[in-house]
């Protein structure tokens, strides 16, 4: 009976003690967001039948659990997702929007209306060599500024493809600790040890894959762990990993745009298979989505202007002729000299080949560049004080040229530009609205698997009270043993 | 009860405290300039009427300086035409009182050195400069227009500026429409605009199928021989000779003449006239307009102060009040009250 009372207390000691060690676990880890808080599950040892009755036999240690709730976890990854992709965006497109703002200094809207208007101020004095001076200038300011748009854009591009590349690092590197994590706990777990700390890294691991994209994540019949992106495949399936790949891609080497490539993603072992465009949310998808709508769109629209630019102010500019003295003969007709070089036919701008690029090539022409004389203002020949060329040019400003005669240069400018503002500002109220869904999701989760401190200090004063009273049992069936031996004596 | 742990409630002060603070730093932001408006995504209407404004405001401004070189043009023009206007009608007394037969040729001898000094004004008016530019040279402005015969090299076209949007109005007259008498009205050839449809433009493919585009200079046929037609300097030079050769016939015969001369002077200064008011109209209007738009500017891009600092005022306060919640949430524990 003695023995009973002394593997009792034994049994409760060794419980409380292992309940402190748990308690003190979660305090020591109470700062680790990652961390869920555990708790010592117990069980009564199994009754021992004594004659008529059955009695208990003390306490025995069922298992050590984690705090967790599947469901919260996945909402919250689900928010992570969510967030990144809108928070990427904004960072991406307050970059891009960065680049149209003219709202402090000068952009492209200026340079345009002042191309114009030094075309009608040369249309005042169109004999005049110092005006022409200033509409080359501002010729060469608005070239200047489609190539700053241009190089701008295309390094936001470039960024983007970065980040794309280092992205998948840091996937495939997350990847590889779920991989491990996955053997390890199965390991632990047919040993029957305790795998709630492991399978904390690995929820871990995996947040940090949702902040690139959508994670699905499920067991599969064979107890594996497998862990989707979202609309396209598995990058772990227990210890193994897929992993991602991005590398430069020429899509379409038919359009010299493409050819310039673009980082695309796929699977390493399915390498003719680009998920770029599959993937849902995170930054990944943040990336993708604004490299291929907003910044192609830019690239496009720039391109248009550019290419409708020039071509109009060319078509008109060839119907002038330059500012050049020609002799003529007795009967008035006018005679070629070939070192005038061209009369008409001067084209201002370099004629684009195609609309693609436009912008990158956008510049003026050999002849406007080298002789100001060439810039062309009459419709005749040896008439100094002929405006109607400049005017022409000058009214290109409000000619509805672009997009099949919708709009002006300047109307198709600000749309674009109110267009990059309304999707930038959009993203924002969205990434506003997601960060505070994303804020109760993770308080959601720190609810239920956060470590409370008051909670474990409570909990260390009870256990320790429990301790005691175990340590009691044993002393009083110490105390008992003595009175048994005291009689023999 | 739900239950509170550390991390939950860290994360809920940290993000009421974030947003807080956020909206803070954009009013702080508004306020260090007063402007409302500081990025396209701030307000992405505006800013795009913003731009739409400020390229209205450089085409006035530029209009403006068309105007102001329109003025000084069309003053420069309407002088010299006033000024043809004395000589003629000088001339004209002198005509009147010479085609009688009052006078004998002695005294009509020294009347038509009176009349040759009045041409030789008159060509001066002609090649009348402003700055380097012959103002009744047409388009031809560089070269002089009349030799001292009177005789007329320039052309007959307008040059016209744009003065505020689609309003343009002629700033040069030609030699050919100040000293020549109107021909039947038909004949008055206006100065072409140039075919401007620019989306037309753009679609067609290039050169070949422009012929313009290609014309040569063939097409062109310089007049290298003046005008051979009368004008008014011409119709002077006839009362100088009819003067000279003592002919009272001719000089009668040539009062209706000058008279006609006369009537078109006149007509000419008050068309100058007109023109210059409708220009003083489009300058007003300009200034209207920049006005209306610099209150429709300020609208959309300034901050409205007093609205602003009392959402500075009420955000602080809620800062503050944040702060002071989180330190009571964050300074108590358990321990505290242990032993």
């Amino acid at each position: 009976m003695g023995s009973d009372l002394f593997s009792i207390g034994r049994s409760a000691l060794a419980t409380s003690k292992k309940s402190m060690a748990t308690t003190s676990h979660n305090i020591a880890n109470a700062n680790n967001e990652n961390f869920s808080r555990q708790r010592v599950t117990t069980e009564t040892n199994t009754p021992i039948g004594e004659g008529d009755y059955v009695v208990g036999s003390g306490v025995n240690i069922r298992s050590i659990k984690r705090a967790h709730d599947a469901l919260a976890e996945k909402k919250l990854n689900h928010s992570i997702s969510q967030h990144q992709y809108n928070e990427e965006r904004t960072h991406q497109l307050s970059q891009v929007e960065e680049i149209f703002n003219e709202i402090n200094s000068e952009g492209m809207n200026k340079v345009l209306n002042r191309f114009f208007n030094a075309f009608r101020e040369l249309a005042n004095q169109p004999e005049n060599e110092v005006v022409r001076t200033m509409v080359r200038d501002n010729a060469n300011l608005v070239v200047k500024d489609f190539h700053r748009i241009n190089q701008s854009i295309t390094a936001v591009k470039e960024g983007i493809d970065r980040s794309i590349g280092k992205a998948v690092e840091d996937i495939n590197t997350a990847a590889h600790n779920i991989a491990n994590l996955n053997k390890e706990i199965i390991r632990l777990e047919n040993a029957g040890g305790e795998t709630g700390d492991l399978r904390d890294r690995r929820d871990e691991s995996v947040r940090l894959l949702s902040e690139y994209f959508t994670v699905n994540t499920y067991e599969d019949e064979k107890g594996q762990y497998v862990v989707n992106i979202a609309g396209t495949g598995s990058i772990v399936a227990g210890g193994a990993v897929n992993e991602l790949k991005a590398s430069k891609v020429g899509k379409d080497p038919a359009t010299k745009r493409e050819s310039e490539g673009k980082v695309e993603l796929f699977f390493e072992g399915q390498r003719n298979l680009v998920i770029s465009d599959n993937v849902k949310k995170g930054k990944l998808a943040a990336l993708t989505e604004t490299r291929e709508v907003e910044i192609k769109g830019l690239r496009d629209q720039l391109d248009e202007l550019a290419y409708g630019l020039t071509k109009a102010t060319n078509a008109i500019h060839r119907r002038g002729f330059a500012n050049k003295k020609v002799a003529s003969d007795a009967q008035g007709n006018l005679i070629h000299d070939p070192s005038l070089g061209k009369l008409t036919g001067i084209n201002f701008f370099n004629e684009p080949l195609q609309k693609d690029r436009a912008a990158e090539y956008i510049k003026l022409s050999e002849e406007v560049e080298s002789d100001l004389s060439n810039i062309s203002t009459a419709l005749a020949p040896n008439s100094p004080g002929d405006n109607r060329v400049a005017i022409a040019i000058s009214k290109l400003q409000h000619e509805k040229v672009l997009e099949e005669g919708q709009n002006t240069f300047e109307e198709s400018y600000l749309q674009a530009v109110g267009k990059i503002g309304l999707t930038t500002s959009k993203s924002k109220i969205d990434t506003e609205q997601s960060s505070g869904i994303l804020a109760q999701a993770k308080s959601i989760k720190q609810r239920i698997s956060g470590v409370s401190l008051d909670e474990e200090t409570a909990n260390l004063v009870k256990y320790q009270h429990s301790y005691d009273a175990s340590a009691r049992v044993i002393k009083a069936a110490d105390e008992m043993f003595d009175s048994v031996l005291g009689m023999m004596r | 009860m739900t239950r509170v742990s550390e991390q939950s409630s860290f994360h809920a002060i940290n993000h009421a405290v974030n947003k807080t603070k956020s909206r803070l730093e954009d009013l702080q932001l508004q306020g260090s300039n007063l402007k409302r408006v500081q990025k396209p995504s701030d307000d992405p209407i505006g800013n795009t009427e913003l731009l739409a404004i400020r390229s209205q405001k450089v085409d006035n401004t530029q209009y403006s300086r068309n105007i102001s070189f329109a003025k000084a043009q069309l003053s420069f023009v309407e002088n010299a035409v006033e000024e043809l206007t004395n000589i003629m009608l000088k001339a004209k007394e002198l005509a009147i009182g010479q085609a009688s037969n009052f006078y004998d040729a002695d005294i009509r001898k020294s009347v038509a050195k009176e009349v040759e000094q009045l041409k030789k004004q008159m060509v001066a008016i002609g090649n009348r400069r402003m700055g380097n530019k012959f103002i009744f040279g047409g388009h031809k402005n560089l070269t002089q227009p009349f030799n001292d015969q009177g005789e007329y090299f320039g052309d007959s076209n307008t040059t016209k500026i744009e003065v505020s949007k689609d309003f343009f109005v002629p700033v040069n007259f030609s030699g050919k429409s100040v000293f020549f008498p109107k021909q039947n009205s038909a004949q008055e050839k206006e100065t072409p605009e140039l075919p401007l449809s620019a989306p037309k433009i753009l679609e067609e493919p290039d050169a070949e199928k422009e012929p313009e585009i290609n014309r040569s200079l063939a097409s062109f046929k310089e007049d290298q021989t003046p005008v051979v037609q009368k004008n008014i300097i011409h119709h002077i030079q006839a009362l100088e000779d009819a003067l000279n050769t003592n002919n009272p016939e001719i000089i009668q015969s040539l009062l209706p003449v000058l008279d006609k001369d006369m009537d078109q002077l006149v007509q000419l200064r008050t068309k100058i006239g007109s023109t210059i008011n409708s220009i003083d109209n489009a300058s007003e209007n300009i200034e209207k307009t920049n006005l209306l738009n610099e209150e429709y500017k300020s609208k959309i891009e300034d901050a409205d102060v007093a609205e602003l600092f009392t959402d500075l005022t009420r955000q602080q306060n809620t800062l503050n009040a944040t702060y002071r919640a989180s330190a009571q949430l964050m300074n108590k524990s358990l321990m505290d009250f242990l032993r």
